[in-house]
This record gives structure tokens, C-alpha cells and sequence, in this order.
């Protein structure tokens, strides 16, 4: 009789266990203030859109912790990935525009993804607020250090090449279909399961090139196993100034990744500026700092306008470029 | 190799700090191990935060300490509860579960830690002799080479099963199938997603392990509560018996061997590793007809095929720069956080990180062992718990590892789906580890092939141009056509000269 007697109750504490948590959310979310003049009272909840130990997840979670202290309350980091950040991304804004669901959001998912899939519930820029830009990363063509080709010109004068990119829909692949298009190159993309299975191969010279991030690839080309052909930034990178654009070869073709912070639209106009003054402070961070040397990153830090207009012009130019070249990512 | 550096790496494992942050690495990751779902890769990522504040050194031994602890904690549930959280312990779950309710649970236990302990130290040996000559062995794995290992891994699938071949067969066609689920890998374009982006990254390993098995099996058990139960009598003992050891003890060496080489290979090589491991040890026996009823080589040479894996998987993280695995993902985060990238550079630019860390897996394998032999009749005495008790707890420990691997609630009723699916399996006789392990194979198939055909122009002759994947097929050609056409002679002579007397 006690021995099930001491079951039941240890079967009523795991239940009620359960549900204290859930009450309490409940009743923190009731109690928020309106106005927000407040905020915050609590911890942030930040959405990384992607999986743990990528660059989306590193950034967020340095820049995160440069923001706990301005904030004045900490931040919690959970990773819930899927379909190139659109997963998390929706949920977050979907959330209570309170200020204590933000999200890490990417340019390719505004400026790619739509020429890839079509998606009826894709996030509406409308529907969001850019609390922080933070920063650009250039994608760069690398082929392997022992590869006949050494530079640009003779790369795209290959009889045939194949070419590796991280996945579909990523800068990598477009970069890379706009480039060879341009060039008349014949050339075959091999889609990989992500940027170090993509730079595996380019190592192993399964394929001929591989357009991929520096954060991907830096590390390959300093120990002299890559060799970088052409970058596809505006300007030449910083981080490596001897390799030419693409458009200083004369093909016109300009992709990078922007990493941003989102929150759903509509948050008081306090919790706002709030969250902006957190995260401008979280970036004069020196560890936020070293931390962008250290993975090559630069930043980018402009107005929620710009920001908006940034994936706006994108997106259009990365559309108008990929039907002027007939090219077709959606099947 | 410079001995001088290994030997002082010696000297960095045993400074104070790095013993302490050892032991608390494979302690911590023999727990995660044991809790079902809640994986090695989410711990580290849980735990990143914290090492900020830690040495790299330190920090990065613990870290690979949490990895490689979770692989013998993983054991425990696969053989208990047949809730296997990684794929590489899918096979373990097979002979394991059966070894349990025959009572010999301890043995299975027993013999898996000191199989892995081994497997784990001669794949440090090995590591530290060639790693770097490995790595680069491990680079001339192209799309033609996968492809073929992992046609093989579906041959050796379908042969796993206990009952009839053409179930087991349908069940890794199922498996195949569910595999296609997600976004096509080459194309984009969705598939079976329902217009869902829950569905769009494809369906996680640890959901449709936990559901087909885990669940599956809790749900069966639950129906069968009035009828009398088979009575776990006895537990077994941890130190294996000289019987068992004599059994087991060729299985542990091939497993090592197997499961270092094929742990090098970035994506899916634990698994490929612990399912060859098992279908030599299957081969290799006088009575094949043990297994899947609890043969206890199939514990033992699956068990140190992947820690050696897990222990071999850090060579193209540490000699290249290439994660193997989602693991390793994280481990490759939390170097870069450390500010030490991952490269070919790390050896030479950081040598008592790497050598500290290597060396500290001897320690941590041995701390693991002494850990696991007492914590087993802990452990056992689970089975003891009533049913009524324990599915519940089961099914509440599943669903928060399962939440845990992307925070979503979505894949918890994804998991109920894939549990009433096994439960329906189990009901017709169709065995879930086919299903599984096809799953997981098949999108290293699929995405492989398709690659290859890219990289061939569409010609399916370039395998038998590429001098690796060449050597791949033949293997798979000797396999399923060679042996077979042999036994076929061979039991047609049989029958012949069994009729002859009869016909005169």
C-alpha cells in the first residue's frame, strides 16, 4: 500500500513539475506593461534560426552578450533552425510584439530564397522590425591550391567546370550561376549539404571551384590549400586585398550575406529605441570586435530604412540578373 | 609526428585543471548520453556560453570529453529501453534489448563499456601514429564514394532483420522513402513537406529512432500489460564472464579497426561503422542465426566500432578543418570561439591544444570505463520499475530530448506519429532498424548519386573510372552477386547428393 502510495506522489510531483513552468510564462506574458517604458523586466528571448556552432549562431551569440549589459537583462540564445531561418523567423514574428522575442534574420532569405521556392507565407519585410544591423560577409571564389587554374580568366576558359556551393539557394550558388552564365562558361553546380562539406570537396578536388564565405574558406587559404580567384563584393575585402572582384574582371556580379536582428513589428515605441541603443552599444563591444576579426566579418550598420531597402534592391537585382540569364533555380 | 609534443601534451592533461575539466566532461556526457534525444551536440552547444570564460585548452577537453562520454552513455538506453539516441547505436538496440530481457542486461552493458574502452584507446593509438596521413586519405572521399559505401551500408541493412528478408526489405524501402521527405538536396524544390516549413529540412534521425523504437515499443508493451509480462529475473553481471569475453573479444578488435577507419569519413561514418562492424561479426559467426536474439558479439563489435569512430571522427576536425559531424559543427564553433580556428594550421600554430586534447581521451576513456562498470547495476535496476512507471517517464524523457534537438513542438507530435508507425510495424513483424538505418542512409544515397551523376555528366561508368570507388564496387558486386551464386552451387550439389541415393 505506502510503496504505491509513494508512486502516486512521486508521479503527481513530475506532473506538477511540468505545468509550473507553463504557468508561470503565462503569467510573466499577462503582467507585461503596454507602453513598455519598463522594458525590460525579464530575459530576452533571442531566436537563432540556425543550427548551433554556424556563423548565424556564433554572431548572435557574441553580439548577444555584448547586449546583456546595456539591456540590463540577459539574453537567452535558442537555436531552432529550418529552412534557411524562415522556421524560427515566423515564430518569432508571429510572437507578441513585446520586445522579448527577437531573431537573428539573413539577406539570403529575403534576396534568394524567394527565386528558389516559392513560399505563399514567406515573411513580408512589413511584417517585421530591424532592431540592429550587424554585419557583411563576402562570399570569394577559391579553387584548390593544386588546380591548373590561377586566376579568373583561366578558370572561366575551362573546357568544363564543376563547381560546388554550399547548397540551393545560397549566395555561393548564385554567385557563382551568375559568374560562369556571364562568362559563357560551361559549368555544372554540385549543390553540398552546407559550406564545410562543399570546401571538403573543393580539398579533396572533387570539383574545380567553390564560392563560399570567409569565415568558410580563410582559414584553407591562409595554410596555402585554396587559392582565391575573384571576390564578389562591391569592393576588395579587407581581409584579403591582393584578390581582385569580380567586378574589376568585368563580371558584374555582387553577393554577399548581411546577418540582422528582427523583432515583430509593431513594439511600443520604447521598447524599441530600447533594443536599438542595446544593440549600437553591443557592437563598440571590444570581444563583439575581435570577435568580427577573428571570423572575418565586416560590419554593416545602417538605419532600419536602409536595411529595408538593402533586401528590397537585392532582391530585385538578384531577379532581373537571374531571368536576364535565363537562369532557374525553382523547379 | 614530433614525440616531444606528444609527451607534453602528457604533461598539459595532467595539470589540475584540465584532470578536473576531464572528468566533468565525461561525466556530463555520459548523462546527456543516457537521457534519450538530448544529444552530445545540444550539451555542447548549452555549455558554449560557459567556456568563454575557461582556457581553450581546457574548455576543448571537456567539450571532446561530453562528445565521446555520450557515446557510452548512449548505450545504456539503446539497451535498456531499445531507445537508441544516436544513429551509430541503432545496432547496438538490436542484440542489446534481447540480451536484456533474457536477463543478461549487465553482460550487454558490461561488455559494451570495456568494447568501447578499447575501441576508444586503440583509435587514440591510431590517431596519434597517422592522423594526419588518414586526413588526407579521408579527402579522396568524393560523391562516387559515398554513393557506393552507402548502397552497400542498404545491402547490409536488409540483411539485418530477424525475420523474413522481404519484410526487412520493405522496411528499408519505407526508410528510403521517408528520407526523401524535405527539401530536394540538388533542386530546392520541397518534398512531402505539405506546404510546411516543419517539414522542410527533412525529418531529424533522433525523431524517427525515438518514434520507431522508443515509442513504438512502449505502445506494444502497453497492450500486452494483461497478459503476463517475461519476468527480468536477473540482471546479469557487469564484469562479462570468461565465456562471453572469449565470445567478444575478436569482435572488439575487428569493431575498433572498422570503426576508426570508417569514423574518418565527414558524415554518416559512425553509423556505416557500427553497422559493418555488426554485419562482420554476423558473417564471422558459426551460427548467424544468434543474431538479433541476443548475440553478444553483435554488442561488442558494433560498441567499439563507434568509439573508435567517435574518437577517429576529430582527425579532419583537428588535422583539416572539416567538422564530420554535427558534433563536431559545434566543437568547430566553439574553437573559432576560443580564437583558435580549426585548420590545417592547428597542429603546428597550437600544439598543446591539440596534443592536450588527444591525450586527455586516454584519461577520459579510462575515467569512463571505472564510471560505467559500477553505474551499470544502478542503471539495470531500471528495468525493475514497473511499466506503469516507466513508459510514462519513457515517453516524458523522449519528449523533452526530442524538443531539444530544434526547440519545436511541432516534431514532438511528429515523434507520436512515427511511435503509433512502429507500434503498427511491431504488430505485422516488421522491424524497425532497417527503417531507421535506411533513413539515415538514404539521404546520403540520394544525395550522393545525384552528385556523382553531376560530377560524371550523367555517366554512370565514371564509378568504375575512380580507383576508390572502383575497389567500393567491386566489394558490393562480390557481395551480392559472387556469395550468393557460391551458396546457391554449393546447397544444389547438397541436395543433389542428398537425392542421388533415392533415385536409384
Amino acid at each position: 500500500m505506502s510503496e504505491s502510495f509513494a508512486r502516486r506522489r512521486v508521479l503527481a510531483v513530475l506532473a506538477a513539475a511540468a505545468v509550473l513552468p507553463v504557468a508561470a510564462c503565462g503569467g510573466v506574458k499577462g503582467g507585461s506593461d503596454d507602453a513598455g517604458s519598463d522594458y525590460p523586466t525579464r530575459a530576452v528571448n533571442f531566436t537563432v534560426p540556425f543550427a548551433a556552432g554556424g556563423s548565424g549562431d556564433l554572431i548572435s551569440r557574441a553580439v548577444a552578450k555584448a547586449a546583456e549589459k546595456p539591456l540590463g537583462q540577459s539574453i537567452v540564445i535558442a537555436n531552432k533552425p529550418g529552412a534557411n531561418g524562415a522556421v524560427g523567423g515566423k515564430e518569432v514574428l508571429a510572437s507578441t510584439p513585446d520586445g522579448y522575442n527577437i531573431a537573428l534574420a539573413v539577406k539570403s532569405l529575403f534576396a534568394i530564397t524567394p527565386l528558389v521556392v516559392n513560399d505563399p507565407t514567406a515573411i513580408q519585410p512589413d511584417k517585421m522590425e530591424i532592431v540592429a544591423t550587424l554585419v557583411q560577409e563576402d562570399y570569394v571564389l577559391v579553387v584548390n591550391a593544386a588546380s591548373p587554374y590561377k586566376t579568373l580568366e583561366e578558370l572561366v576558359k575551362a573546357p568544363s567546370v564543376k563547381y560546388a556551393t554550399a547548397g540551393v539557394g545560397t549566395g555561393g550558388q548564385l554567385s557563382q550561376a551568375l559568374l560562369f552564365k556571364g562568362a559563357g562558361t560551361t559549368a555544372t553546380d554540385v549543390p553540398f549539404d552546407g559550406g564545410a562539406p562543399a570546401v571538403t570537396a573543393l580539398l579533396g578536388r572533387q570539383v574545380d571551384a567553390m564560392s563560399g564565405s570567409l569565415a568558410e574558406t580563410m582559414e584553407h587559404i591562409k595554410a596555402g590549400k585554396l587559392r582565391p580567384l575573384a571576390i564578389f563584393s562591391t569592393e576588395r575585402s579587407e581581409f584579403l586585398p591582393d584578390v581582385p572582384t569580380a567586378k574589376e574582371k568585368g563580371y558584374d556580379v555582387v553577393v554577399d550575406q548581411r546577418r540582422f536582428i528582427i523583432a515583430p513589428a509593431g513594439l511600443p515605441e520604447a521598447v524599441s529605441t530600447k533594443l536599438e541603443q542595446s544593440f549600437a552599444e553591443a557592437r563598440k563591444d571590444p570581444a563583439y570586435e575581435t570577435f568580427l576579426k577573428d571570423n572575418y566579418m565586416e560590419r554593416w550598420e545602417v538605419s532600419d530604412e536602409e536595411a529595408r531597402q538593402h533586401l528590397k534592391d537585392s532582391a530585385t537585382e538578384f531577379a532581373t540578373l537571374t531571368q536576364r540569364f535565363g537562369l532557374t533555380f525553382k523547379s | 609526428m614530433d614525440v616531444g609534443s606528444v609527451l607534453s601534451g602528457f604533461a598539459v592533461v595532467f595539470e589540475p585543471q584540465n584532470l578536473l575539466y576531464c572528468v566533468i566532461g565525461v561525466t556530463l556526457g555520459m548523462l546527456v548520453g543516457v537521457l534519450p534525444g538530448l544529444g552530445p551536440a545540444a550539451t555542447i552547444a548549452i555549455l558554449l556560453p560557459i567556456t568563454y570564460n575557461i582556457e581553450p585548452t581546457p574548455a576543448v577537453i571537456m567539450l571532446a570529453g561530453i562528445f565521446y562520454g555520450a557515446q557510452y552513455g548512449g548505450t545504456i538506453t539503446s539497451v535498456l529501453l531499445r531507445l537508441p539516441g544516436e544513429a551509430s547505436t541503432v545496432v547496438t538496440a538490436l542484440d542489446g534489448y534481447q540480451m536484456a530481457r533474457q536477463g543478461k542486461a549487465g553482460s550487454a552493458l558490461g561488455i559494451a563499456a570495456i568494447g568501447s574502452f578499447i575501441g576508444g584507446t586503440a583509435s587514440i593509438i591510431l590517431l596519434t601514429l597517422i592522423a594526419p596521413l588518414v586526413a588526407d586519405a579521408a579527402l579522396e572521399f568524393g560523391p562516387a564514394e559515398y554513393t557506393v559505401l552507402a548502397l552497400i551500408g542498404i545491402l547490409l541493412v536488409a540483411t539485418l532483420g530477424n525475420g523474413a528478408l522481404i519484410k526487412s526489405v520493405t522496411a528499408a524501402g519505407v526508410g528510403l522513402l521517408l528520407a526523401t521527405v524535405g527539401l530536394d538536396p540538388l533542386m530546392g524544390s520541397p518534398r512531402f513537406t505539405f506546404g510546411s516549413d516543419q517539414l522542410a529540412d527533412g525529418i531529424d534521425f533522433v525523431i524517427v529512432a525515438m518514434g520507431l523504437f522508443g515509442v513504438g515499443e512502449i505502445l506494444y508493451n502497453l497492450e500486452h500489460r494483461l497478459r503476463p509480462q517475461p519476468a527480468v529475473l536477473s540482471f546479469g553481471r557487469a564484469i562479462p564472464r570468461r565465456m562471453e569475453w572469449l565470445a567478444s573479444r575478436m569482435a572488439i578488435l575487428r569493431g575498433s579497426v572498422i570503426g576508426f577507419v570508417l569514423g574518418v569519413l565527414p558524415g554518416g561514418g559512425a553509423t556505416m561503422s557500427s553497422l559493418v562492424a555488426y554485419a562482420v561479426e554476423k558473417r564471422a559467426a558459426k551460427d548467424s542465426s544468434r543474431f538479433g536474439k541476443g548475440a553478444i558479439e553483435g554488442v561488442a563489435g558494433p560498441e567499439s566500432a563507434n568509439n573508435a569512430a567517435a574518437t577517429s571522427s576529430f582527425i579532419p576536425l583537428l588535422t583539416l578543418g572539416i567538422p564530420a559531424n554535427a558534433t563536431m559543427a559545434v566543437l568547430f564553433g566553439a574553437l573559432l570561439l576560443q580564437g583558435i580556428p580549426p585548420g590545417p594550421q592547428l597542429i603546428v600554430d597550437h600544439p598543446d591544444v591539440f596534443w592536450g586534447v588527444v591525450n586527455s581521451m586516454y584519461l577520459g576513456n579510462l575515467i569512463l570505463l571505472l564510471l560505467s562498470i559500477p553505474l551499470i547495476g544502478v542503471f539495470v535496476r531500471l528495468l525493475r520499475v514497473r511499466a506503469g512507471i516507466l513508459a510514462p517517464l519513457t515517453v516524458l524523457v523522449t519528449m523533452i530530448g526530442v524538443y531539444s534537438i530544434r526547440n519545436n513542438a511541432f516534431d514532438m507530435f511528429l515523434v507520436i506519429a512515427l511511435g503509433i508507425l512502429g507500434y503498427g510495424m511491431k504488430k505485422l513483424g516488421f522491424e524497425p532498424g532497417p527503417f531507421v538505418l535506411a533513413f539515415v542512409l538514404g539521404k546520403l544515397l540520394e544525395s550522393s548519386f545525384r552528385r556523382s551523376m553531376r560530377l560524371f555528366d550523367g555517366d554512370v561508368l565514371g564509378f568504375f573510372r575512380r580507383p576508390v570507388s572502383a575497389v567500393l564496387v567491386a566489394v558490393l558486386l562480390i557481395t551480392i552477386v559472387v556469395v550468393p551464386v557460391l551458396r546457391m552451387v554449393r546447397s544444389r550439389q547438397a541436395a543433389r547428393i542428398a537425392r542421388e541415393p533415392s533415385q536409384v
